[in-house]
């Protein structure tokens, strides 16, 4: 992995990071996939993917609901809203 | 004095559910070892009172006049639920879990919020905002984790039950280091509503006791159907407290062949190979096993947990709750700079192979791949099960070992859950109990079973702690 | 493959469309919070549509009903097991930073659908969530999310790319349009965002075997936008590659103002969505019986409803096909013809009614019109109460007022005079004044019959019974 795929994945999980930390979390993640790597050497293609574990199915809800308004509660949980929004910086379209 | 006793001295009233809060909380207020994050007196006493007042409507309960110590991952209404992060250090959950509230329901009084590693991620509790938790046993020590504060509280007597959550050995690996019994549940047994997600498609929560019968009478209380949990199963309640007493006969026991090979201590190996002779002695019959796939186990585990990680971590972004970098003037600095400064290292480690492995290029090679070891783990055990009725095989490679560990080896940590994680990757459910002692410290082994076979690991448990005592030991 | 009549100065425009749709359910996809547009923000928010730390989504049974309904009216391939993922990304108004979609095995595929006599192919249509909503014009520092809107089932229905004009893709779109509204799949209501389209549109000769380069236009609002902006993006294209240039693959913002589009601020790194399954959700077998369940509940299809008008009422083929062409006009027609006459009132549902609606570019449930007011106006006309003449007069008032038929001819005095002696007074006076063009009537100018027959009409406002004035003229003149 190189300085550019390190900037692009660390904007994909929009994670800050100085350029001279790169080379350590460079090695740190290496360091990972040398050990999940080896995996690579088993031959699976005649094996479905697991997603989840039990493989369920079927699960769904009626289309009734409530008409709980959370509006204060949830504004209050945030660090910067006014009565009626979330707020955040100025989005540019 | 354990659960049972505990529980049979508030059904005589020989003690009151408030007597019993005010025990453990002045043990959480003279903790010493980080083991809590919060506790809330206030609310725990007014809750012992309104149990008290009602003694008749509780005290059948499983749990009745029982206080108890929750995770801090499960979201509790009105009160703070930090994951053990930075970026919840301040949050207030609007809800309460199922898990917290089906306990509330069984007549259990919420005490304290336990310390976990940060999110979930780690076998240590050092990843923890709030400081790493000092090992009961040897304080020098780590307890284990994630459910490292769990596991502690429990093994050093401050409640006599707790919950935790087992993604990839959070419960069964904290529970071998501090000597206690941790029941890791078949996935979709316990809801995960309200339970913060780390990787959704393994958490489970499930229950700490000194024995299993106190695991037995938690999962009673915790186990649930939940409509709003899409992977929580309906199935026939099974009351497993009263199956504890249950015959089931003789057993065959799968033991691990060539079990020197996989680097565990010798001391584990020696613990391992007593409870067979226990087992034996129990009159079970033990068929040696080849579980050679499980180090690849790991692998799959360390590429579907991130994956699932790295997009459930991503909500913790300042705008609707938690931790949010300030004065930020624009949306990418504001994401990028609260999730730098909110997650520690070891998050944003793993959100970020998660991220990796789950993009352009690189999806098939890791993530595909990773369900597909993920399966080629789930037949072999589906082959085991059609020969025997359970496994056997140490929890951990080793004991409880120094905060800070140097090792060689990069990756040492996470090859701490070789054991514990191929039940997690097959969903199945696994519990953990002390089977020897060397140098002061706890050692453990794992039975696991059948999916939802819950009843037969905590009776077969529950038989071996009948002619054991290393569950009795206490710090 | 090319079309030629579609060529634009020897260029072949290939367009496929992307039409999202808010599903009509009283809950999100996901979470038991109401699925209602217009109300006060944030106050249609659930736990888990601000995505809380532990929450988790169940599926909304009457979302997937809806989306079963559009592949049975496009004769599409329902899915045997439909899996949703998780599209990852970051935007202030989507709170999990995931949108829970259906990439490999979305409710629905292979659809078609018929744009005058011309198959176009649906290749799916999927499930998915909608996000919230950022508003930016508030402060002018800071803007602010709206979660209403955050959860509400969407399908999105992602055609092939066999349009081959900006008409025929506003005649697909509109047939859609016909399709969810008629089946109460959606409201389809563009102005609100229930309905929301992207475009792909491309460039080719028609001699060439592959498509040129396209370019994505993000979220149309309009049959007339979608017109202007395809067009305009043809135009675009051609000018680029006249001048030997290239197209961009790009997603493009249509700016109504200005009737163009423009790339949208190109992000320093591309985006990667990083879809997989979503853990939370299990897959969804949907059965046989299931889908017979839904397809038994279905409202007719236009075309089955027009088949229907055609014999049930006698409607020609066109009157039908125009009174069905709108779901309101055909529910309208029905509940108007339970007491009148039917050719009449198609003749005027047809005509005059329709003529208000489009001069004032509105439907029929925003007009003041009801059915059973129109009704008496056609009534009225066929008992003779009123004329055709003045019964335009009474439609134009209650279009304005909504008052009653009976109130507005009542009120205005608008009866028809079909009293013999009142006519005949009527008439008397009129040839007394008009001696002369009677004399000459009488010598054999026959044309002047219609003369007194409109001086009758002008001195009773148009209120006179024409066939009663006719004869009694007759007998009076002969």
């Amino acid at each position: 992995m190189d300085k550019i795929e390190l900037k692009n994945l660390l904007f994909l999980a929009r994670i800050n990071a100085k350029e001279e930390e790169y080379p350590e979390i460079i090695e740190k993640l290496e360091n990972t996939f040398e050990l999940i790597d080896e995996m690579q050497e088993l031959d699976l293609s005649d094996l479905k993917p697991l997603n989840n574990p039990l493989e369920l199915s079927n699960v769904s809800r009626e289309d009734k609901g409530n008409n709980r308004n959370n509006k204060k509660k949830f504004l209050d949980n945030s660090s910067e809203s006014d009565e009626d929004y979330f707020n955040v910086p100025k989005i540019i379209e | 004095m354990n659960f049972k006793e505990q529980r049979e001295n508030y059904r005589l009233k020989k003690i009151s559910a408030k007597e019993a809060v005010q025990e453990s909380l002045v043990k959480i207020k003279n903790d010493k070892l980080n083991i809590f994050i919060n506790h809330f007196e206030k609310q725990a006493l007014a809750n012992a009172e309104h149990i008290d007042n009602n003694f008749n409507d509780f005290k059948d309960k499983p749990l009745s006049g029982i206080p108890i110590a929750h995770k801090d991952i499960f979201c509790t209404e009105g009160l703070p639920t930090t994951c053990g992060s930075k970026m919840l250090e301040n949050f207030i959950a609007p809800y309460d879990s199922t898990v917290v509230k089906n306990c509330l329901d069984a007549g259990s009084i919420m005490v304290a919020k336990t310390n976990m590693d940060e999110f979930a991620m780690g076998s240590s509790n050092e990843t923890s905002y709030f400081g790493a938790v000092a090992n009961p046993w040897n304080h020098d020590l780590v307890p284990g984790g994630s459910s490292g504060g769990a596991a502690a509280c429990v093994s050093a007597n401050i409640t006599t039950i707790s919950t935790g959550t087992d993604t990839g050995g959070s419960i069964r690996q904290p529970a071998a280091l501090c000597g206690i019994t941790g029941l890791k549940p078949t996935y979709g047994l316990v809801s995960r509503w309200g339970m913060i997600a780390f990787c959704s498609s393994m958490d489970q929560a499930g229950p700490f006791a000194k024995d299993a019968f106190g695991c037995a009478a938690l999962l009673d209380a915790m186990a649930s159907f939940d409509e709003k949990d899409s992977t929580s199963t309906k199935r026939e309640d099974i009351n497993f407290e009263k199956s504890l007493s249950k015959d089931f006969g003789t057993l065959k026991i799968g033991v691990i062949k060539n079990i020197q090979k996989l680097g565990i201590s010798e001391d584990v190996i020696n613990a391992y190979e007593n409870s067979k002779t226990v087992l034996s002695g129990l009159g079970h019959k033990l068929v040696e096993v080849d579980f050679s796939e499980l180090s690849s186990g790991i692998c799959s585990y360390y590429v579907i947990a991130p994956a699932e990680c790295s997009s459930n971590l991503s909500r913790f972004d300042g705008v609707k709750y938690g931790y949010r970098s300030k004065g930020e003037k624009d949306i990418a600095n504001l994401y990028m700079n609260t999730r730098s400064d909110g997650f520690g290292a070891e998050v944003k480690k793993r959100i970020l192979i998660g991220t990796h492995v789950l993009s352009a290029g690189f999806y098939d090679a890791y993530y595909l791949q990773a369900q597909k070891v993920r399966r080629m783990i789930k037949v072999k055990f589906e082959n085991f099960f059609k020969d025997v009725d359970l496994i056997f095989m140490p929890t951990t490679l080793d004991q409880a070992f120094e905060k800070n560990r140097k090792s060689d080896d990069p990756n040492r940590m996470y090859k701490e859950d070789l054991l514990t994680i191929p039940a997690n990757l097959a969903g199945l459910p696994a519990i953990s109990f002390p089977n020897g002692f060397k140098n002061n410290l706890p050692i453990a082994g794992q039975l696991i079973g059948k999916y939802f076979g819950e009843d037969l690991l905590l009776n077969t448990t529950n038989k071996i702690q009948g002619v054991t005592d290393w569950h009795k030991m206490t710090p | 493959m090319a079309q030629n009549d579609t060529l634009i100065k020897g260029w072949q425009p290939v367009i496929g469309l992307e039409v999202h749709v808010q599903l009509m359910t009283n809950t999100k996809l996901f979470s038991p919070a109401k699925n209602q547009f217009g109300e006060d923000a944030n106050t249609l928010v659930d736990l888990i549509d601000l995505g809380l730390p532990g929450v988790l989504p169940v599926l909304n049974e009457g979302a997937m009903k809806q989306g079963i309904k559009f592949g049975l009216a496009t004769n599409a391939k329902i899915a045997e097991t439909m899996i949703f993922d998780r599209k990852n990304y970051f935007y202030p108004d989507l709170p999990k930073g995931y949108q829970i979609t259906q990439l490999h095995y979305p409710i629905v595929r292979d659809g078609v659908v018929e744009v005058n006599g011309k198959k176009i192919r649906i290749h799916q249509a999927h499930l998915e969530e909608d996000a919230g909503k950022s508003i930016h014009d508030k402060y002018d520092d800071k803007s602010v999310i709206d979660l209403n809107r955050s959860g509400v089932p969407l399908l999105e229905i992602v055609s092939e790319p066999d349009i081959r004009s900006a008409s025929e893709a506003v005649e697909y779109l509109k047939k859609i349009h016909q399709i969810i509204t008629y089946l109460d799949i959606s409201d389809g209501n563009m102005s609100q965002g229930s309905m929301r389209c992207d475009a792909n549109v491309s460039i080719m000769k028609p001699e060439d075997k592959e498509f040129g380069t396209r370019a994505e236009i993000k979220n149309i609002n309009s049959f007339k936008f979608v017109e202007k902006a395809i067009n305009f993006e043809i135009r675009r294209q051609i000018k680029i590659l006249e001048a030997n240039g290239a197209v961009e693959q790009e997603t493009r913002l249509y700016d109504s103002i200005k009737d163009e589009t423009r790339s949208m601020r190109t992000k320093e790194f591309a985006n990667d969505y990083r879809y997989f399954p979503c853990p939370d959700l299990v897959p969804t077998n949907i059965s046989e019986e299931f889908i017979e369940s839904v397809r038994k509940d279905m409202d007719e299809l236009p075309e089955e409803k027009q088949e229907r008008f055609m014999s049930t009422y006698n409607l020609n083929e066109y009157d039908a096909g125009v009174i069905c062409a709108d779901k309101q006009i055909a529910n309208f027609f029905e509940e108007v013809v339970k007491d009148a006459d039917i050719q009449l009132a198609a003749k005027w549902i047809i005509g005059d009614l329709n003529a208000l609606l489009n001069k004032h570019d509105i439907c029929l449930d925003e007009s003041k019109i009801d059915a059973a007011n129109f009704s008496e106006l056609i009534q009225k006309i066929t008992d003779n109460t009123i004329s055709g003449k003045i019964a335009k007069e009474v439609l134009e008032e209650i279009w304005i007022t909504g008052t009653k038929v009976t109130e507005v001819i009542d009120s205005k005095g608008m009866q028809q005079i079909s009293d013999e002696g009142e006519l005949e007074n009527i008439i008397e006076t009129i040839l007394n004044e008009n001696n002369n063009q009677v004399i000459a009537y009488k010598s054999g100018k026959d044309k002047l019959f219609g003369f007194f027959v409109g001086q009758v009409m002008k001195a009773t406002q148009g209120k006179a019974n024409p066939g009663l004035v006719n004869e009694l003229l007759k007998k009076r003149l002969s």
